[in-house]
């Protein structure tokens, strides 16, 4: 993933300023920093998310690799849907459809992928297996997804991306609303997967960072001011400047 | 009868039209245009029912002298211009029921690749379902009740059941109207009283089924079980 000189702006205020960044596949990058740094705002900008509130205005350059093939992905190159479903998004809070369990899983691979009805329950068990809640839920599928506890939402939303087959998971404090166990849960499940996606994900917690990522961004007022590799995140001085940063 | 016919061909008018504008407004419109045409909903709203019997009446008039020399007040008339009447209702419960839903659902399925209208038609219609319903039924109820439009635009006090949507017809508003000003014995006041009874228990009937509805719907698809 490449971008370049990307602007993004909401009702003419300004928000991201000139980023360049490069994320490889197969790696988890982290973007830090302190609130209203612009993260979220850059992590919607992969997927085009920011274009659903009013008045955004982007400029620049976002290049993904996606079934081998460079897209500028403002330059209109892939339309909107496929691009989403391909750059799949976990949000802070768990955004579930309405429905039961299994509702909120069919019916994204129903409408998205369009796969036929017999292939459905199979898609279905795979991704909760993949999103390690299927030993938790199988005996429920067709209960309100809302009556799940908060770790196992997200992990629920995580499995729903996992069922459109994407190549990139952008993820938005995926452990933010989650206890220690929960955090912890979903902090295994982004290890396994960090092998097959690229995932760009967005968090307040340094310590976090230091066990997942493998590259992290830090972002102040809306410009990227630090990047570390995997090593220098563990180095003891690093520590001191990612807390200076961040607080 | 006559009252069932008009309310069904009535709500078939309205409820896709109102629907469909109530969508609009909540979903695709921007800036002055959408300024535009909430007044002017807001305004259709304000209009009395009576005036709007007279823009039935005169739109037959006119089509009288110009289109179609034949036309004359019908069901179909009044059908039309009760819908007109509700359609403000609709447009704004729906625009309301929408745009009252957490902006995290609209992002939910647009972030998992729904095309913008898989996204209203799968996930917040159905979340907004309640509200909706809620205009549905306020609409419904009132084109049941109403008597200053069919007065002006079919309605007549004895012609038995409509023979087609071109014919005039007998309505339970009206029939009550009339027998209560025009009752020339004890015997034809009390079909005056119950007529109004009758009225009044399809009326209670209609709600009460919408309030089951509601409570089912809203079990369902409540917004606040949707996001923890």
């Amino acid at each position: 993933m490449l971008v370049e000189s990307l602007h993004v702006g909401f009702a003419g205020r300004e928000v991201l300023h000139n980023l360049s960044a490069e994320f490889y596949r197969g790696q988890l990058a982290v973007i830090l920093g302190r609130s209203g740094s612009g993260k979220t705002t850059f992590l919607r900008a992969f997927n085009r998310l920011n274009e659903c509130f009013p008045r955004s205005e982007t400029r620049g350059s976002l290049k993904l690799k996606l079934r081998g093939e460079w897209r500028d992905i403002y330059q209109n190159e892939m339309p909107l849907p496929e691009l989403r479903h391909r750059v799949g998004m976990v949000f802070q809070t768990p955004h579930l459809l309405p429905g039961s369990i299994a509702d909120n899983l069919a019916l994204p691979v129903k409408l998205v992928l369009g796969l036929p009805r017999r292939d459905i329950p199979s898609r279905v068990e795979w991704a909760l297996e993949e999103a390690h809640l299927w030993e938790e839920v199988k005996d429920r599928l067709e209960a309100p997804a809302h009556t799940l506890s908060g770790g196992q939402q997200q992990r629920l939303c995580l499995a729903r991306l996992l069922a459109l087959d994407p190549e990139i998971l952008l993820l938005d404090e995926p452990t933010a609303s989650l206890d220690f166990r929960a955090s912890l849960k979903v902090e295994e499940l982004l290890l396994t997967l960090k092998e097959r996606y690229t995932i760009i994900a967005v968090s307040h917690s340094l310590s976090q960072a230091r066990r997942l990522a493998d590259e992290a961004l830090i972002l102040r007022d809306g410009s990227i001011v630090q990047r570390f590799s995997r090593e220098d995140l563990q180095a003891p001085d690093t520590l001191q400047v990612l807390l200076e940063e961040m607080f | 009868m006559g009252t069932v016919v008009l309310v069904l061909l009535s709500s078939l008018l309205a409820i896709p039209l109102g629907l469909a504008s109530g969508i609009y407004l909540a979903h695709y419109a921007t800036g002055s245009w959408k300024k535009w045409f909430s007044l002017a909903v807001e305004l259709l709203a304000g209009i009395p029912s009576i005036f709007m019997g007279l823009f039935g009446f005169a739109l037959i008039l006119f089509l009288r002298k110009t289109l179609a020399p034949q036309a004359n007040t019908c069901l179909l008339l009044s059908a039309g211009c009760l819908a007109l009447l509700v359609l403000p209702y609709l447009i704004l419960m729906t625009q309301t029921a929408l745009e009252a839903l957490p902006h995290e659902l609209r992002l939910a399925g647009l972030s998992l690749g729904f095309t913008s209208w898989q996204n209203i038609v799968r996930v917040l219609l159905p979340a907004a379902g309640r509200g909706i319903l809620s205009g549905v039924i306020l609409a419904v109820g009132r084109a049941a009740e109403d008597t200053a439009v069919i007065l002006l635009t079919g309605v007549v006090a004895n012609s038995g059941l409509p023979s087609g949507i071109l014919s005039k017809y007998e309505a339970l508003p009206f029939h009550i109207f009339f027998l209560a000003s025009e009752a020339r014995s004890d015997v034809e006041l009390a079909q005056g009283f119950g007529a109004a009874l009758i009225l009044l228990m399809l009326t209670a009937a209609l709600f009460v089924g919408a309030y089951y509805l509601k409570s089912t719907f809203g079990k369902a698809w409540n917004p606040k079980n949707l996001l923890i």
